[in-house]
């Protein structure tokens, strides 16, 4: 017989033996199903999205390239954008900012990012749309503005009410219900305002270093090249984060890319137990086939034929699974832009994502027949004459045979390890990753084996020695856990697996909160003020040192925007962006300051320093502060016209390499001088001043425009008083209370936990679908112990109180377990790695602990249900 | 390469050195013994048989519990290795082989029928029948044999029929077409009528014998019912793992 025949022929043998047993199957499917949907769906979504981002890319941006600055432009960049428009390149200027607006009734103001345009050019590319529909020249008019839903919401305000911003009234003409370059916008910590430039110039909000972010919006002619216009703009905008819609967005496809690969490897370990179950289901159908195949072996089947006929099952079982995923997974992909939806506005995405789909039938199948390698090399062990004569069945096996069993299962281990591992890499593109994501699976699984077989095994113990009162129910309730065939370590596992993934995200999550909400030590500001003129300073503080509530002496402090122009005579580099390669200003790799070595975080740290920075002046150490290295300077220690000292924050010095002595040349648009490090420092960092990272001697910025920050301690219900107080004298003036940035917070960590639990939860329904099929896989035994409990006098009700103990302890023991190792992980997640103090919550303990027990009989009973109704005499006839 | 004779198999996966020499006899057992070791004590199963099977004889083996039968018949299906002694099964010395080319000569030259009929349960009762010659890699022809053989033992309208659906003598007459169906020439029975009333248990022995007639088998059945030893040609008797007896049947000449 060839090859192709024999495969034909296991193949229709298998799907027979399929057809006759498809209900036992369909938790085999289910298991592939939930890992395979989870992956496809996160992938897929992520490259639907990153599609859109890059068919939408302009309307995105609202523009063919973008600049970005935080200065308003000199008069050498005015004149190249002067230059370009001659040229046929249109631009428009965008201004972005915080500010308080308030309603003209008595509620306090709130904290609005507000996007200045100018109405009869922008957007370049797609559409702004209002409600009630408008155009956006009509919407936006000198006193009229558009406002986001959350403007309304939190003001209680309605279109056609009236808002003050800066002082001015302007009337509500519209709601914004889609704005293009969102995602691309600077600001988005409040609620969006939008008004016109004419409208907004009028405010005054604009003041020398007030933090606004300027952003030019240009519309480049097909015919001219794109990328000499950015070279040319970059000649002159030294400091902007220039960008063209070629790039798509490089930090959201930064953030695209991290979270895909995060979640993928969340998907992988809910793939990785659901094979786990795939693997019980088949050596629980094995078992049961034993029979079956020592028939077959005494009709004449090779083991090879035997295994083929499986393999081929098996298979068939994966490839079923993976396509179910694949459905589920165009679901999971559905749900996404509904989790994201508060961040982006996703309209397009598309439904179905061939690729993603393939890898997913790929990656699902291989899974799946990875991990039954081990239940399907036992084939070969069963023998032929098991049927002919029990007697003759088990020879005593050799120490060489029984060598190269167990030998067999441990290789076997290591290739699944391996091949899993290969797939985190290959998921993750990362090898590193790869090799961690394997060990920590394999340690995870170890040890969660090791604790659900220590639990198990003390409570056999405890089963046998309950005292008579405890009654028969109980008693039976745990012998059943170890009945032969009886997965029950297996279910425990698995569900514990999900249970403690789950778990550990949502602690995680909830501590994060938790330590940004309470445990910010007394003495930190809850209320920050923020672009303070030289002029008005005096008058705001003493306006807010008289208010009622405050609880302790305001700080203030004053800060100058400089740019280091070069460290030790090396010119500063001047990072434009994410993009690599070799363009620009050829400063790289020339010993400009900061190239090469350091990884990625330190180059967008580095580019945070190329930019104009705040330093502040001191005439000695301020408090809080702690000189790490070298001396603080002594008042008047400067002698006149010798060059400024300057002590430097810790993070800055070690991004930019600083030490005591280095010397540092600033320039400001008024002028140039020299600075020479004397000091390393470090702050509380609970204090306003912690925000200052270079401390000058006074005298270097004297003269220089300056801007002051205010940090004040209020009593919570003060807050609103003071906002009030300070917006209606002083209108300009941006109050953040924490509170509303906390809700901004929680919102956000809310949105990724959710996502993360929502993959994760695949996981736990992984273990829920083993749990399953391991009580479906003992049904036989289940019903024969029904019928004969029965016919001894036990009711219905009895024997469904002995299955519910049994689910019940594997839910608790599997919650108590995952709970457990959760909270463990989360611990060392939260004090190790996030370096956050968080008191240990029991609630999630308890949820755990409750939650998996009530799944566990629920699943139970779905799965046993049927048995309970079996008559008795049907079945002992039978015997 | 076209589908081939399923004999043309077993002589290919064999080893040249046991090329099949004439033989009278299709079955020959050589000072044959099996002892089982196990930690405690050694316990000698056979003790040395010799025993020759002409081709076409219907062979009953008989003998009390423990006295070796099952051992032997086990043995002579390959599904078990002899301690020592000689296997031949049509001249091919069967003891040396591996498990596969035990599993080849199976497939080819034995039909089984069991006490417990030992039908798959997730294959219909046509599956059934035609899952040796599928295994032998026969083609389609093998559709309309298994169909005939159902139709001679009385099933061709149960052919859907799942073994739970099957009363226990109809599962046992879908073994015996089963057995015939890769026209085996030897046919191994153990206790074939045992787990059956009397008068089914009857009905299954005519089958038997007249599938046994008609394909030309050499049949060897174990069992305890001297009623039906009495039907075979030659019985043979053995205690303690010996030949005790080994005559030809009276009956048998006078069945003619």
């Amino acid at each position: 017989m060839n090859r192709m025949q024999s495969y034909r022929t296991a193949a229709k043998i298998a799907w027979r033996e399929t057809r006759a047993s498809s209900g036992r199957f369909l938790f085999v499917i289910l298991a592939v199903a939930a890992g395979v949907g989870a992956l496809t769906g996160v992938r897929g979504f992520s490259r639907a999205f990153h599609t859109m981002l890059q068919r939408d890319a302009r309307t995105f941006m609202a523009a063919d390239l973008t600049v970005r600055t935080f200065q308003m432009a000199s008069p050498v960049q005015a004149a190249k954008i002067d230059d370009l428009a001659r040229r046929g390149i249109a631009h428009t200027q965008i201004t972005e900012t915080l500010t308080m607006a308030s309603p003209l009734s008595q509620t306090a103001p709130l904290l609005i990012s507000v996007k200045a345009v100018d109405p009869a050019v922008y957007p370049f590319y797609g559409e702004v749309k209002f409600n009630p529909p408008m155009s956006i020249a009509q919407a936006l008019q000198p006193d009229t503005v558009a406002v986001a839903d959350g403007v309304l919401l939190r003001l209680g305000a309605r279109v056609g009410d009236t808002l003050r911003i800066g002082g001015l009234p302007y009337r509500i003409a519209a709601e914004i219900t889609t704005e293009p370059d969102r995602m691309t916008g600077s600001l988005n910590v409040g609620p969006r305002v939008m008004l016109s430039r004419a409208a907004f110039e009028k405010t005054g909000l604009l003041v020398p270093g007030s933090r606004a972010a300027e952003r030019y919006l240009f519309r480049i002619p097909p015919e001219i090249p794109i990328q000499g216009i950015r070279e040319e703009l970059r000649g002159v905008f030294r400091d902007g984060l220039i960008a063209d819609y070629s790039e798509a967005h490089p930090l959201i496809e930064q953030g695209l890319r991290q979270s895909t690969t995060f979640l993928s490897l969340v998907s992988l370990i809910a793939l990785v137990i659901g094979s786990l179950g795939v693997a019980t289901a088949i050596q629980a159908h094995l078992q049961q086939k034993m029979d079956s195949i020592a028939i077959m072996k005494c009709l004449g089947a090779k083991s090879a034929q035997v295994t083929r006929i499986y393999v081929l099952q098996t298979a068939g079982l994966g490839i079923a699974g993976s396509l179910v995923g694949i459905a589920l997974g165009s679901l999971v992909q559905m749900a996404f832009p509904v989790l994201l939806s508060h961040y982006f506005q996703i309209s397009a995405v598309p439904r179905f994502d061939a690729v993603s789909a393939l890898q997913g039938l790929v990656v699902g199948l291989l899974t799946v027949l990875l991990f039954t390698v081990p239940p399907l090399m036992g084939i070969r062990t069963i023998r032929p004459a098991l049927i002919f004569r029990r007697e003759m069945a088990a020879p005593a096996l050799s120490v060489a045979e029984w060598w190269k069993q167990k030998a067999g299962e441990v290789v076997s281990a290591l290739v699944i390890l391996t091949f899993v591992g290969v797939l985190a890499a290959w998921l993750s593109e990362n090898q590193k990753t790869g090799v961690y994501f394997a060990i920590a699976i394999a340690v995870g699984m170890l040890s969660l084996a090791a604790v659900a077989w220590a639990l198990l095994k003390s409570l056999r113990w405890i089963g046998r020695h309950l005292p008579r009162q405890a009654g028969p129910v109980l008693r039976q309730g745990i012998a059943n856990l170890y009945r032969p065939g009886n997965h029950a370590g297996a279910a425990v596992m698995a569900l514990g697996v999900g249970v403690m993934f789950t778990v550990t995200v949502w602690i995680v999550q909830r501590g994060l909160l938790q330590d940004i909400v309470h445990t910010a030590p007394p003495g930190m500001p809850n209320v920050y003020l923020l672009d303070v003129t030289a002029a008005n300073r005096d008058a705001v503080y003493q306006l807010i040192s008289s208010q009622k509530g405050v609880l302790q002496k305001p700080e203030m402090v004053g800060a100058v925007s400089a740019t280091i122009q070069s460290i030790d005579g090396a010119p500063m580099q001047r990072d434009e962006g994410p993009r690599e390669g070799g363009r620009g200003e050829g400063g790289r790799g020339e010993g400009g300051r900061g190239e090469g070595s350091r990884g990625e975080g330190g180059r967008g740290m580095l580019r945070r320093y190329s930019r104009a920075i705040s330093v502040s002046a001191a005439a000695e150490k301020p408090a809080f502060t702690q000189v790490l290295e070298g001396a603080w300077w002594k008042p008047g220690e400067v002698p006149e016209g010798a060059d400024a000292l300057v002590s430097v924050s810790e993070q800055a010095a070690k991004v930019l390499g600083l030490h005591p002595g280095s010397q540092i040349v600033w320039t400001t648009p008024q002028r140039t001088f020299t600075s020479k490090v004397v000091a390393i420092h470090k702050s509380e960092s609970v204090r306003l001043t912690a925000r200052i990272e270079f401390y000058l001697t006074p005298k270097a910025l004297e003269g220089l425009p300056a801007i002051y920050y205010g940090g004040i301690r209020a009593s919570a219900e003060a807050v609103p008083a003071i906002q009030k107080a300070l917006f209606d004298k002083f209108p300009a003036i941006t109050v953040v209370n924490m509170a509303e940035v906390l809700d901004t917070i929680q919102g956000v960590v809310d949105q990724i936990s959710m996502v993360v639990r929502f993959i994760s939860a695949f996981s736990i329904l992984a273990g829920a679908v083993i749990l399953a099929s391991s009580v479906a896989g003992t049904r036989f035994r289940r019903i024969r112990e029904v019928v004969i409990l029965k016919t001894l006098g036990a009711t219905r009700r009895r024997i469904a109180q002995i299955f519910s103990v049994e689910f019940f302890v594997i839910g608790t023991v599997a919650g108590l377990m995952g709970g457990l190792l959760a909270g463990m992980f989360a611990w060392v997640a939260l004090n190790r790695l996030l370096d956050a103090k968080s008191a240990p919550d029991a609630w999630p303990m308890v949820v755990s602990i409750g939650g998996t027990a009530a799944l566990a009989v629920a699943t139970g009973w779905l799965a046993s249900f049927r048995t309970l109704g079996q008559k008795p005499l049907e079945i002992l006839r039978d015997e | 390469m076209t589908v081939s004779e399923p004999a043309a198999i077993i002589e290919t996966a064999l080893p040249a050195s046991l090329s099949i020499p004439a033989s009278p006899s299709i079955i020959d057992v050589v000072r044959l013994t099996r002892t089982i070791v196990t930690p405690t004590h050694k316990v000698e199963i056979l003790r040395g048989i010799d025993i020759s099977v002409p081709r076409g004889q219907f062979v009953a083996i008989m003998g009390p519990s423990g006295s070796g039968k099952s051992t032997l018949l086990g043995l002579l299906a390959g599904l078990d290795t002899p301690t020592s002694g000689q296997l031949l099964l049509d001249g091919v010395d069967i003891t040396g082989l591996t498990e596969d080319q035990m599993a080849e000569v199976r497939g080819r030259k034995i039909g089984f029928v069991f006490q417990s009929f030992q039908l798959i349960p997730t294959l219909t009762a046509e599956e059934n029948v035609l899952l040796p010659a599928e295994l032998a890699g026969a083609g389609a022809e093998a559709g309309g044999r298994a169909r005939e053989l159902l139709t001679r033992v009385g099933l061709a309208d149960r052919l859907d029929h799942y073994p739970v659906q099957l009363s226990g003598g109809e599962q046992q007459r879908v073994a015996l077409a089963r057995a015939f169906i890769t026209r085996p020439p030897i046919l191994l029975a153990d206790e074939p009528t045992g787990n059956l009333d009397g008068r089914t248990g009857e009905q299954i022995l005519e089958m038997l014998l007249e599938l046994n007639r008609h394909e030309g088998t050499t049949l060897v059945l174990v069992t305890h019912d001297p009623a039906l030893a009495a039907h075979a040609d030659r019985v043979i008797t053995l205690r303690d793992g010996l030949v005790v007896s080994d005559e030809a049947v009276a009956a048998a000449a006078a069945r003619g």
